[in-house]
């Protein structure tokens, strides 16, 4: 602001130069941010005993549970929920210990007030602070990554990569909100005891070291509880990023830690300002600003909302994909659709289009091979159907419509893992000796129909269509009962997107238990 | 506003609970004066500093620092602040605080400067933590002046330092009245006031109760100090009119007298070998001793 500027935004200040004897360039200012952010780090750095332990907790704990044990007992899925869980409690000790306990001692000791009498800029102090909180997260989260590459090999895309570090790294906001908050109330002796009564629950309560399937397998009410917790929130995120089964929206999670963020952190403003502690250079003089007061509160209601439908709809299951395909692009009809709207382009190129010919396979000669592809094989990964689980496919006698063979899937689901799903699979496109997501693709756009003849136990059983892309797959649901009956899959209702890159198709079960059906006249026209 | 006034308090209140630590408490401080705030613990200095740092707000009254709300950015890029009781991080260097300071400031000295000048050359780079609670607070006091401020606070700055110390920081703290900065100086320590001020305030129960120069203020104090040696007994000498206190120091009669003309004319006449007298004015000590005294018997009323 120069000196006509002030001037006439101020006439009322007596002497114009009044202001311009302290006024600051912008480019000052700034350098006064920066330079409180590089003091915060240099004083980080000479505290070795507070961040070597905080550093290398969360990647200890996943050398063990995911590099060494995971690869120890041959189970990628382990690797990955540990890689997961752990990088989320990595990002939650510099938030709520870095600001908590560190504030608790500054409040003790007489240098927030120091602060406001001295003429810091506004609310720089919080921003050094959440700058090194972001940072530590940041090389954490660095670590694990390399460490999941090259060590657990945990295949995983740049994007993927990218993703989950970023959410690692912003997801440290609500804990340093939090932090405030505990640090706003208790003593600086207190406080770390105080926030490890909280970290130590939270980690274990919002599944972050034993999957809340498990937890919910002991006592399922802390399995539906879970969603109170902001890790819990943030974990779904993870998950949800790195393509695991993640439940709620992806939006409901953001909004829900946003709404942790505020609320506490607006309630620690008020805390601190009670005991009359700025963090913010702005006047606390005026009070009888309605409008800002009313904005203020309207926030936070607002927050709070966010964080009761975080709570509330946080473990509700995925929008499958097959509803949303119905109500996306059954409306948008035509190929047009995926220009117009993109959004389930994976970038992947398009598969080779499909054969002409309609069967796929009737199972009539003995075998379960396939008129094209690779032909269908127990799908028992251990990612999805785990271990403990039994799989078994046979080719049986009596087909529908009087065959001479039909393919018979039976077994029993454990849901040890977070996306059981047990059954069997083609890969239209398949090439032998290639890894699974390096398998070829298949464009089966032109295709309207996938049907065949199912009977089984009465259980609801899935039709998987596979694709590169991340989250849910396209899926279709059908109730076999004991007679053979049609069952028809309308392709044209899945995103055009998705039709055009099938890697795989399975049918199977995600339910835990036991379960029998066969399959018969697989046609694809 | 006086362009001379560069802070101030105008008919201020400030109540915590029942207890009211301003009551109508009234000060300004003009350019280039080093102005002592005098009183007893809970007098209500600290709550008048507080609010013309603008980290609390006045019930009512007004509080002003450079035409400013006190805690506006543009005025208290004005000043400079040593308070105590203030724990920095022990593992910064003295030269680090100095410097981030100096980073909020529009026209600061130059960091090497004011450690130069305060002669910290030698503890400047050692951590904070390992320094003397003197160090400490020199350490404080460049961070309180790096900013050039036109209006500097201090709290206790000299506590914990030994003489030369002391002595270098009162010879920074008039170079700097020199030089035309302001100072408002809290403390108990009285012959700090006396050597450095220009002007000293005291107050009591939130009031101002008495404001003018070192020497306005002792001349108020009527009572003297006569020092001799005698061989009239004290009790006698306690007999005689507007007598305070008679007290001895090692053969040295010290009498406290209201009417200290009477005193000698009565010593002189009782003892013709009285010798070594000497009479002394009250000091800053004696007249603080006698307002604050005057003034709490007042209020108990």
């Amino acid at each position: 602001m120069n000196r006509e500027t002030s001037e006439i935004v101020s006439p009322r200040v007596p002497a114009a130069s009044n202001r311009d004897i302290s006024e600051m360039s912008q480019s000052r200012v700034l350098a006064a941010y920066l330079g409180d952010i590089r003091f915060e780090l240099v004083k980080m750095l000479r505290v070795p005993a507070f961040m070597i332990p905080t550093l290398l907790f969360p990647v200890m704990f996943f050398l063990l549970f995911g590099v060494l044990l995971g690869s120890a007992r041959g189970n990628g899925q382990q690797a990955v929920m540990a890689f997961a869980g752990l990088g989320v409690f990595g990002a939650i000790a510099p938030g709520l210990f870095g600001f908590g306990v560190s504030l608790a001692f500054e409040r003790e000791q007489g240098m927030l007030i120091f602060r406001q009498a001295i003429p810091m800029p506004s609310g720089s102090y919080l921003l050094a602070r959440m700058a090194m909180a972001m940072l530590f997260v940041g090389v954490v989260s660095l670590l694990m990554l390399l460490l999941a590459v090259f060590l657990a090999h945990i295949p995983l895309t740049l994007s993927q990569c990218v993703t989950w570090w970023l959410i690692n790294v912003f997801g440290v906001l609500p804990f340093c909100a939090i932090g405030l908050f505990v640090g706003s109330m208790v003593s600086g002796q207190a406080a770390p005891a105080i926030i490890n009564l909280i970290y130590i629950p939270m980690a274990f309560l919002s599944g972050l070291w034993v999957p809340l399937q498990v937890l919910g397998s002991v006592v399922p009410a802390l399995q539906k509880l879970a969603t109170i917790w902001p890790s819990y929130h943030l974990l779904q995120l993870s998950l949800n990023a790195l393509d695991q089964g993640s439940m709620g929206e992806t939006s409901t999670h953001v909004y829900a830690l946003a709404g942790f963020t505020l609320v506490f952190f607006t309630l620690a403003v008020r805390r601190l300002g009670g005991s009359g502690i700025r963090l913010f250079g702005s006047p606390g003089a005026a009070p009888g600003f309605p409008l800002r007061r009313a904005v203020t509160i309207g926030f936070f209601w607002l927050a709070v909302a966010f964080i009761v439908t975080g709570v509330l709809n946080g473990n509700a299951p995925r929008a499958a994909t097959n509803t949303a395909a119905t109500s996306k692009d059954a409306t948008e009809t035509g190929k047009d659709a995926s220009a117009a709207t993109g959004t389930n382009d994976s970038g992947a190129p398009v598969g080779v289009a499909a054969p002409d010919r309609a069967v796929v396979a009737d199972f009539d000669n003995g075998s379960a091979n396939t008129s094209y592809g690779i032909g269908f094989a127990a799908h028992k990964d251990g990612d999805h159907c785990s271990t403990a689980s039994q799989l078994d496919q046979e080719i049986v006698a009596d087909g529908a419509d009087h065959s001479h063979g039909a393919l018979q899937i039976k077994g029993n689901v454990v849901g040890d893992v977070q996306y059981p799903f047990c059954g069997t699979a083609f890969l239209p496109n398949g090439s032998a000796g290639t890894d699974f997501d390096k398998q070829p693709l298949m464009d089966f756009s032109r295709k309207q129909t996938l049907s065949f003849f199912a009977r089984g136990d009465g259980q609801n059983y899935t039709v998987v269509l596979l694709t590169p892309r991340q989250g849910p797959p396209a899926m279709f649901q059908f109730t076999p009962g004991t007679d053979w009956q049609e069952v028809r899959v309308p392709l044209n209702e899945f995103a055009a997107d998705d039709m055009k890159r099938v890697r795989l198709i399975a049918f199977g079960t995600s339910k835990p238990g036991t379960f029998d059906f066969e399959i018969d006249n697989v046609r694809i026209e | 506003m006086s362009q001379a006034s560069l802070a101030r308090l105008d008919d201020t209140h400030k109540k915590f609970g029942q207890i009211a630590a301003l009551d109508g408490f009234s000060l300004s401080v003009n350019r280039g004066e080093l102005l002592a705030l005098l009183g007893p613990n809970g007098a209500g200095k600290s709550t008048a500093i507080s609010i013309l740092l603008g980290l609390q707000n006045p019930d009512s009254g007004k509080a002003e620092l450079f035409g400013e709300q006190p805690h506006s950015i543009y005025a208290r890029r004005r000043i400079g602040v040593m308070m105590q009781e203030i724990n920095l991080s022990p593992v910064m260097h003295g030269r680090e605080f100095i410097a981030q300071t100096a980073s909020y400031y529009a026209r600061p000295y130059e960091t090497d400067e004011v450690i130069k000048r305060l002669g910290i050359e030698k503890i400047a780079d050692r951590p904070y933590g390992k320094l003397s609670g003197g160090q400490k607070r020199q350490v404080q006091f460049g961070m309180a002046i790096v900013g050039r401020p036109e209006l500097l606070f201090l709290d206790e700055p000299t506590v914990g330092l030994d003489l030369q110390a002391r002595e270098a920081l009162w010879q920074v703290l008039r170079d700097l009245i020199h030089e035309g900065c302001s100072i408002v100086l809290t403390t108990h320590h009285l012959e700090e006031a006396e050597a450095l001020a220009n002007r000293v305030a005291v107050m009591m129960h939130g009031k101002l109760v008495k404001s003018g120069t070192v020497d306005e203020i002792r001349a108020h104090v009527s009572r003297k100090s006569i020092l001799c040696r005698t061989s009239v007994p004290m009790d006698t000498m306690r007999n005689w009119p507007e007598v305070l206190e008679v007290s001895e120091d090692s053969g040295r009669i010290q009498i406290v007298t209201r009417d200290a003309e009477s005193a000698l004319r009565l010593l002189l006449a009782a003892d013709a070998r009285v010798h070594d007298i000497e009479v002394l004015r009250a000091g800053l000590a004696e007249a603080f001793a006698e307002i604050t005294a005057a003034n709490s018997n007042g209020s108990t009323e």
